[in-house]
């Protein structure tokens, strides 16, 4: 559900009576809830984290790139809602991304936990997830080698190297 | 399933069952997923969000013998209903409130519940009375495996298990204890607790998850990182470290109660019966705020003739939605609350 006031996720419920004795429903997010005077900024929420980093990590001069071939996602509508559109995203924006991701998880960049059993095919679908993953990063690199952001290649050098190494 | 039928008991979370439930009201685990080949909800067209809706359903009812499910088309079911299951922590406010094709599988002892097309396409969460983290994992942990057999779940080797949000991406787990820290409100040093909590990277809510205040003294503590970490090493310092830090510093809180001022927590709890057995009127906050100092004189046994289980039934009972399915009509505005109050009174009738 959307907020009445502007056009993100709804958090805040309430049922008011106006002047006329009428019962109106109001959705709000936590923003206007606190603007409108219904409550108390007491914490700040996740989503809220989440946008002001963004808000951080987009100064760099990363809106201009370019909206997610797959889903339609632009960077700004993530911006709007913290939400990603389709898990290519990880991929696509994976630059704007690393820094988000950092801040959020307190400096982590990779999973360690459960992973899927590795039947047939989610052993395929890692390996196709993989390759083209190594196959994205080695355009990246051949851009940063042009634009001789040599601190970028090295990183992404690292990256791929440490992706081709024969799954344990 | 007849949702009429839950209100009767307290489900899971709020048996009173657990190890330390006096404090720590219940253990909770929230695992998210998403199927691969679909994008995440934000951009699935309706006929996607049918077909996930749909996919997700079969496979939750192919388990439902060995898990014991029943499903709620959340879409289609009557508000009061879609409220209850709110109530009951059983669904998120989110998901009572959204809106398009989307749906629950819920066990009848009320012990888990799995979302279709929340904020991600699948939300499996166990709850348990008490600390039993590790009971809860182990049973969420199950239950993904099951269903990893039937569906392959957007996973990628650098980020884990990928979610719409990247605040949930790499385990998807979600941990949180819903505790009752009324000691450590009244004495003050709740805001000590609050600022070591977020030097430890953790979330505070209030009773029903994000954006809700913590009102009656309830604060559901959660993991804010989901990446680097496996799941042994996050539930590892909820049960070794967070829980019992926090269980201590409230029996502290309590002892320099009962030992300093005996006269202020008396008082509390004494103008906490005095209105619950008395007041004509009562709106969801207060009955909050008062239940919370009738239940810290319960667990001190300073107020004799009632136990915990009953104190818990009446939070649960005195909410909006259970209301108004036990007086089997819509009330708003001072009908509801005198609807609370009456029940209330009903409940806690002074001893002669």
């Amino acid at each position: 559900m959307k907020c009445d006031r502007c056009n993100k996720a709804a958090t805040i419920h309430l049922t008011e009576k106006n002047k006329n004795g009428d019962i109106a429903a109001l959705h709000l997010c936590e923003n206007c809830a606190v603007e409108a005077g219904y409550m108390q900024k007491t914490h700040i929420s996740v989503t809220d984290m989440l946008t002001n980093l963004i808000e951080g990590q987009s100064k760099a001069a990363q809106s201009d790139v370019q909206a997610c071939p797959e889903c339609g996602l632009s960077w700004r509508e993530f911006k709007d809602t913290g939400l990603l559109g389709c898990p290519g995203d990880y991929d696509h924006f994976s630059q704007q991304l690393r820094g988000v991701i950092e801040s959020a998880q307190n400096g982590a960049t990779h999973h360690t936990g459960k992973a899927p059993a590795q039947n047939e095919s989610s052993a395929a679908n890692s390996i196709r997830l993989r390759e083209s993953r190594i196959a994205k990063l080695r355009q990246q690199l051949a851009k940063a080698v042009e634009k001789e952001s040599y601190e970028e290649a090295a990183r992404l050098r690292d990256e791929i190297a440490t992706l081709e190494k024969p799954a344990r | 399933m007849d949702i009429s039928d839950m209100i009767e008991g307290n489900g899971e979370w709020l048996a009173g069952s657990g190890p330390r439930s006096d404090i720590v009201i219940s253990s909770r685990v929230r695992l998210a997923r998403n199927v691969a080949g679909y994008p995440f909800m934000s951009k699935a067209n309706r006929a996607q969000r049918n077909d996930l809706h749909q996919k997700c359903r079969d496979k939750l009812l192919e388990l439902s013998g060995e898990w014991n499910l029943s499903y709620v088309d959340i879409d289609k079911a009557d508000e009061v209903d879609r409220q209850i299951l709110v109530e009951r922590h059983l669904i998120s406010k989110q998901h009572a409130c959204g809106e398009g094709s989307r749906g629950a599988a819920l066990s009848p002892d009320e012990g888990l519940s799995v979302m279709i097309n929340e904020e991600d396409h699948l939300r499996l969460q166990v709850l348990r009375s008490g600390v039993q983290l590790k009971e809860c994992w182990r049973v969420a942990d199950a239950l993904d495996t099951s269903l990893q057999q039937r569906l392959d779940f957007s996973y990628s080797p650098k980020f884990g298990y990928l979610t719409a949000c990247p605040t949930n991406v790499g385990t998807g787990m979600r941990v949180s204890v819903m505790m009752h820290l009324p000691a450590l409100k009244i004495t003050g040093d709740i805001e000590k607790i609050f600022r070591a909590a977020k030097d430890m990277h953790l979330a505070i809510r209030g009773l029903f998850g994000e954006g809700t205040e913590a009102v009656g003294d309830f604060y559901q503590i959660s993991n804010q990182t989901t990446l680097g970490r496996s799941e042994d090493e996050i539930l590892s310092e909820f049960n070794d470290e967070i829980i019992p830090r926090l269980v201590t510093a409230e029996l502290n809180a309590r002892t320099i109660l009962e030992q300093e001022r005996p006269l202020t927590l008396d008082d509390r709890i004494g103008r906490a019966i005095g209105i619950l057995q008395n007041a004509r009127l009562l709106s969801t906050e207060e009955t909050l705020f008062f239940l919370s100092h009738l239940r810290l004189g319960v667990a001190m046994k300073r107020v004799a003739g009632l136990d915990i289980h009953t104190v818990n039934l009446l939070f649960l009972k005195t909410q909006p939605a259970h209301l108004q399915r036990m007086l089997g009509k819509a009330v708003e505005g001072d009908m509801r609350k005198a609807a609370r109050a009456e029940f209330i009174r009903q409940n806690l009738k002074p001893k002669k």
